[in-house]
């Protein structure tokens, strides 16, 4: 898939549009592949959230069909999954987005004197 | 629950996926609610996340699915008019009574703007109060 740029430069952020779930999925697998199981755990650890195990099902066969990941061979009865070239391009600029909006935000409350 | 009714319960919902999502998650899915239970997620949070997941996954368009997502639409359709279908045809009797009454009380006076004081509705039978104009009306 390719991570279009708009006016300016800034690349599209696709991973605005699938959700939050999909965006936690992308960050668990960008410093390695995992399973399902190992999805939920990392996730649960980096970010606090519990994926119910529907919403992580739903969220990688998106992923799958946007070509942000990529399924590995089974092992056991486990399908791993990694980050593909454009899912980490993906990533990266909604990472920016995030950060822009984060700092953008943080002015504000200073701005305010809240 | 007891971990057989969990797994039966978990085998049950996954049944209800589509067979091209089981043939390719089925099993995994079935291990990771194992696992997640083990872990302590009680079994019924589990199961109610797959039973969402089932229902998104029905309801995504793919191709080919087409026709199952109209037919979907169509059935919550005739869901929904049966069940307003029936909730007028319950009302219809107790507002033909009510209106009769109001014609043979003394006490319905136009142009009031709300309901009676004092004034009960009969009994087993809705209040009905009609708003015509701006001209509230209770019997």
């Amino acid at each position: 898939m390719a991570v279009s740029r708009r006016d300016g430069g800034v690349g599209q952020d696709v991973l605005r549009r699938v959700g939050e779930a999909s965006a936690l999925i992308l960050i668990s697998l960008a410093d390695g592949p995992k399973h399902g199981y190992a999805l939920i755990q990392d996730i649960k650890e980096l970010a606090g959230v519990e994926l119910g195990p529907g919403t992580l099902y739903g969220a990688l066969d998106r992923l799958e069909r946007l070509g942000l990941i990529d399924p590995l061979p089974t092992e056991d009865r486990r399908h791993p999954y990694r980050i593909t070239a454009p899912g980490a391009a993906a990533l990266r600029v909604h990472l920016d987005s995030l950060e822009r909006v984060s700092a953008a935000g943080r002015l504000r409350l200073r701005l305010g004197g809240i | 629950m007891d971990a057989d009714r969990a797994t039966r319960l978990i085998e049950t919902v996954l049944r209800c996926y589509p067979a091209r999502w089981r043939h390719r998650h089925g099993e995994e899915a079935a291990e990771l609610a194992a696992l997640l239970m083990r872990d302590g997620t009680p079994a019924g949070s589990v199961a109610w996340s797959y039973l969402a997941g089932a229902a998104r996954e029905w309801l995504t368009p793919r191709p080919g699915r087409h026709l199952t997502a109209v037919a979907c639409a169509l059935l919550v359709a005739a869901c929904s008019l049966g069940v307003s279908a029936g909730l007028l045809a319950s009302a219809a009797p107790a507002r033909a009574a009510s209106t009769s009454q109001a014609r043979g009380r003394a006490h319905c006076r136009p142009g009031s703007p709300g309901p009676v004081p004092g004034v009960t509705p009969a009994t087993g039978r809705p209040q009905v109060i009609i708003w015509e104009a701006g001209h509230g009306r209770s019997c």
